[in-house]
């Protein structure tokens, strides 16, 4: 029981982490970015690079992931997104053909063979029967801080009030003196920092392969379908949810078939209800 | 657009086709298996773009009635010694009553969440068929040994030229019918076609039904020309994008567009090979095919009917 309940934590966090990003970009751009598994293929080979070839610090393999997220997501928005001008099923297509191509290019730089990365913290915590590592305990920790952080940053700073003005309304934030297209840029490029950093711990939690894109994309789409239009704090209570879900499955039905309750929950909430548990609600 | 069917059409369908038949006796065995695949893919990319290209519910789950119709009839033909003259059909009438499954979603949602719905259909299927029944799916391996059709490459060259032209020949006579203009029509604007007083959801019904039975088709006929099948060439991703970029890239909402599409892609990728082995190809096509759709999202189609245009200074 415990040990469900550990472990179940520890993942949802890990999830919380994955969608977050997803989220953000569907909520002010109206638009769903199939490449955000991409992002985070980008982030983990990234850091093995700079840590595992290169030899470098941890911590500067870090920023190389989220250098490269950040320009990932730029460089979609840019070439991407505005000339197709948000058209949310020309994007989805595109987003999908450049996943494709990305992955690709991946194979070209890395090989096709998967890659074991070593724990970005090593050792291992002993609680209550079950045994942790460091490595996703701190993957969960640094979910909860990004998702705090965030909370706040949209709040109380003046970019991510106008990142939430923007989600309500891009006629009204416009005419209240915000640059939409500004905001977007802003949007994309956090977006593609956080898939980054989430694609570091995803890729220490498995491993990195060039078809690592596809898990985190599906989680991150249900958890922005269960949960509605993102908020912050439907993202975290709907990824706990999935997050449980997968652990009390592997452990109590069959390991084989957490992805199957899922990709259920996904196709009965999207036919009962479309708007998601939460409704539409703003970021 | 015009509606009427002239013995200029006919002639050009019994040009094409004439010409194609030809092939074999111009072409090696190797590319002749070349365009035994790009006709499959241009029979699955003429399902998708019914059910998608033209009503304008994009589906991502394409290869889950593929995969379905190749499944039923490997299964029953396999494991149970059916009869492949009954095996096909029953497999054709199962794919479209997963079709009606997939209409479901269609009732309530559209645009992006009806492709991510199908998309979990795909992924829910993946995994389902590797976990349920191991002994008759079988699992990850899928099944080897599935009855062929035919024997060499030229029959089943000419099976699937055969295939390929019966259906598209009915899929373009029935889009120059009114049914076709009214499922063009959802495509364009479905709230105006209701307010016409026609029910767009048997419309809609009907597309899909006829889209899921040219998979099934393709699909069960596929597999009875490879001889084998395992679930992750299927419900792939990669699986899904070349048929979607096939249809795409040709031109949605035409037949020969995704047929052109199709050739194509099965063309650059077969010249890019000596050039460059494995990844880089897939680099480059997936580039392409990118750039292709983002300068002209309708295809090549469009490319050419412009040209042409331009070109015979016709009304712009």
């Amino acid at each position: 029981m415990s040990q469900i309940l550990i472990q179940g934590l520890l993942l949802s966090g890990l999830y919380a982490l994955i969608a977050i990003g997803f989220t953000l970009i569907f909520s002010v751009g109206r638009v769903l970015n199939l490449a955000y598994g991409a992002y985070l293929m980008l982030g983990g080979y990234a850091y093995f690079w700079v840590v595992q070839t290169m030899h470098m610090p941890k911590l500067l393999g870090i920023l190389v992931a989220i250098g490269v997220g950040v320009l990932a997501g730029l460089l979609k928005h840019r070439l991407i997104v505005k000339p197709l001008k948000s058209d949310p099923v020309a994007v989805e297509i595109a987003t999908l053909i450049l996943a494709v191509v990305i992955q690709a290019g991946v194979v070209l730089v890395f090989n096709d063979s998967a890659k074991i990365m070593h724990p970005i913290v090593n050792g291992v915590w002993r609680v209550g029967g079950a045994t942790v590592t460091y490595n996703i305990l701190t993957a969960t920790i640094a979910s909860w801080v990004i998702l705090i952080g965030l909370y706040y940053f949209v709040r109380k700073t003046h970019v991510g009030r106008a990142i939430s003005a923007v989600s309500m309304d891009v006629k009204g934030a416009a005419i209240s003196g915000i640059n939409p297209d500004r905001i977007n840029m802003i949007t994309w490029g956090l977006s593609g920092a956080l898939g980054a950093i989430a694609g570091v711990f995803f890729a220490s939690y498995t491993q990195l392969s060039p078809s690592m894109w596809v898990a985190p994309l599906i989680i991150a789409v249900a958890v922005v379908i269960v949960g509605g239009i993102g908020s912050i704090i439907g993202t975290l209570i709907v990824a706990h949810i999935i997050g449980f879900m997968e652990i009390i499955s592997t452990t109590l039905v069959a390991a084989e078939l957490r992805g199957v309750f899922t990709m259920l929950l996904i196709i009965v909430v999207l036919v009962m209800m479309p708007k998601g548990l939460f409704g539409r609600g703003e970021l | 657009m015009s509606t009427q069917i002239t013995w200029k059409h006919l002639a050009l369908w019994a040009l094409f086709l004439g010409g194609m038949a030809l092939l074999p006796m111009l072409v090696g065995k190797g590319t002749l298996r070349t365009i035994i695949f790009a006709n499959y893919l241009a029979i699955f990319a003429m399902s998708w773009d019914v059910l998608s290209g033209r009503t304008g519910y994009i589906s991502f789950g394409h290869p889950f009635l593929i995969g379905i119709g190749a499944y039923t009839t490997a299964i029953l033909s396999y494991r149970f010694d059916v009869p492949v003259g009954i095996s096909i059909p029953v497999a054709v009438i199962v794919t479209m009553a997963a079709g009606t499954l997939f209409f479901l979603p269609a009732l309530r949602i559209k645009g992006t969440y009806f492709a991510l719905v199908t998309l979990a259909f795909m992924e829910l299927m993946y995994q389902l068929v590797q976990v349920i029944r191991p002994d008759l799916t079988g699992g990850t391996r899928g099944i080897s040994g599935v009855q062929t059709l035919t024997r060499g490459a030229v029959n089943g060259y000419y099976l699937s030229l055969a295939l390929m032209g019966v259906i598209a020949i009915s899929l373009w006579a029935m889009m120059k019918t009114r049914l076709g203009t009214a499922l063009s029509a959802i495509g364009m604007n479905e709230e105006a076609v209701e307010g016409s007083g026609l029910n767009t959801t048997k419309l809609k019904l009907f597309a899909f039904m006829v889209g899921a039975g040219v998979a099934g088709i393709g699909g069960a006929f596929y597999v009875h020309y490879l001889g084998s099948i395992a679930p992750r060439a299927l419900f792939d991703i990669n699986f899904l994008f070349t048929i979607i970029v096939a249809a795409l890239i040709g031109g949605a909402s035409t037949i020969i567009g995704p047929m052109a599409g199709a050739f194509f892609l099965t063309f650059l990728l077969e010249y890019l090979r000596p050039f460059l082995p494995g990844a880089e190809r897939y680099f480059i096509y997936g580039s392409i095919a990118l750039i292709l759709y983002m300068y002209e999202p309708k295809g090549l189609y469009e490319i050419l009917r412009k040209a042409r245009e331009r070109l015979t200074g016709a009304n712009a």
